[in-house]
């Protein structure tokens, strides 16, 4: 504590002597006289700027202030909502959809028996159909059965069979 | 001045609106019901016919359940994971078929899938088990009973 005090001397006597006020006075004195008008001139223009320069600053910081807090509170807003859950697991594929209306033994509904006879074609080289190639790839093979499988086993197909 | 503590009580509001949101969302969960998991093991009994193919449906009468996973049956017909709608997972309700178009296939009562599923609560869970189709190599139906199994 001694040493800080050592290094900033509040009791610094900051007074200077009459004598030196005097010598700078006669050293630095303008050696013209300033018109009263050209002074009151400057002086006014210097008020001017500052008050504009003070409104401008208030301005900015007041619009600046609104955009930050509706920044703020869009960002929150949009976490609030929980921007980043995701949709469970859905089954919308489109060949779903086609093998849908693939109904193989054409008893009115699909279901597993639909697949299995379907299978039993492509296995044994039974006679098939075009429109049983369900994905379209010009054959008529596993990949069908299994669209077909996955038709008869749709959850929203079935809904309410219970 | 009034503008601007008109702003300051917005921004607060907002931000300690979603804040207290969350933390009684944490609250919520921290009081959680008990969850277990279990197994249900579904059999088939087709009598003396043999079986190729087979389409069921279950869900949960009363309780909460989510199915969390489906594996194959017990005859080597049937081993491989059945046809079922992964959307079904995380849901209480599941339509699951297979066929075979082997000639080895099962007689008699055969585990044809087990469920894997998430209790949650204390409540026992009823279920709804109910055979859409059974059928035999020439995929003419059969007559088959359904039953299932809790397992621990």
């Amino acid at each position: 504590m001694t040493e800080k005090k050592g290094h900033f001397d509040e009791d610094l006597d900051l007074r200077i002597s009459p004598k030196l006020s005097e010598d700078l006075n006669t050293l630095f004195k303008p050696q013209f006289s300033v018109p009263p008008e050209l002074d009151r001139a400057i002086m006014d223009q210097a008020n001017r700027r500052l008050v504009q320069r003070h409104w401008r600053h208030r301005i900015f910081r007041h619009i600046s202030f609104w955009r930050v807090a509706a920044a703020a509170a869009v960002i929150i807003f949009a976490f609030s909502l929980n921007l980043t859950q995701k949709p469970g697991p859905t089954t919308t594929s489109s060949f779903i959809v086609e093998a849908q209306a693939v109904d193989i033994d054409e008893n009115g509904r699909v279901d597993i028996l639909d697949a299995f006879k379907l299978a039993r074609h492509v296995e044994f080289s039974e006679r098939t159909e075009k429109k049983w190639d369900i994905n379209g790839d010009g054959l008529v093979d596993r990949n069908d059965v299994d669209l077909v499988a996955l038709a008869a086993v749709r959850l929203d197909k079935n809904k309410g069979v219970l | 001045m009034m503008k601007k503590i008109t702003a300051i009580i917005l921004m607060s509001i907002s931000v300690i609106v979603p804040v207290l949101a969350q933390q009684s969302e944490q609250d919520n969960e921290s009081v959680q019901p008990k969850v277990r998991f279990a197994p249900l093991r579904i059999y088939l009994d087709s009598g003396n016919k043999s079986l190729a193919a087979y389409q069921f449906e279950l869900k949960a009468a009363a309780g909460q359940i989510k199915i969390v996973g489906v594996e194959g049956g017990q005859h080597k017909a049937f081993k491989e994971a059945p046809y079922y709608d992964p959307a079904a997972l995380a849901n209480d309700r599941i339509i699951i078929a297979a066929f075979n178009t082997g000639r080895e296939l099962p007689t008699g009562r055969t585990r044809i899938a087990t469920i894997h599923l998430q209790i949650i609560g204390e409540a026992e869970p009823d279920y709804e088990l109910k055979l859409t189709v059974a059928a035999d190599a020439d995929a003419k139906e059969i007559p088959a009973e359904i039953t299932f199994e809790k397992g621990e």
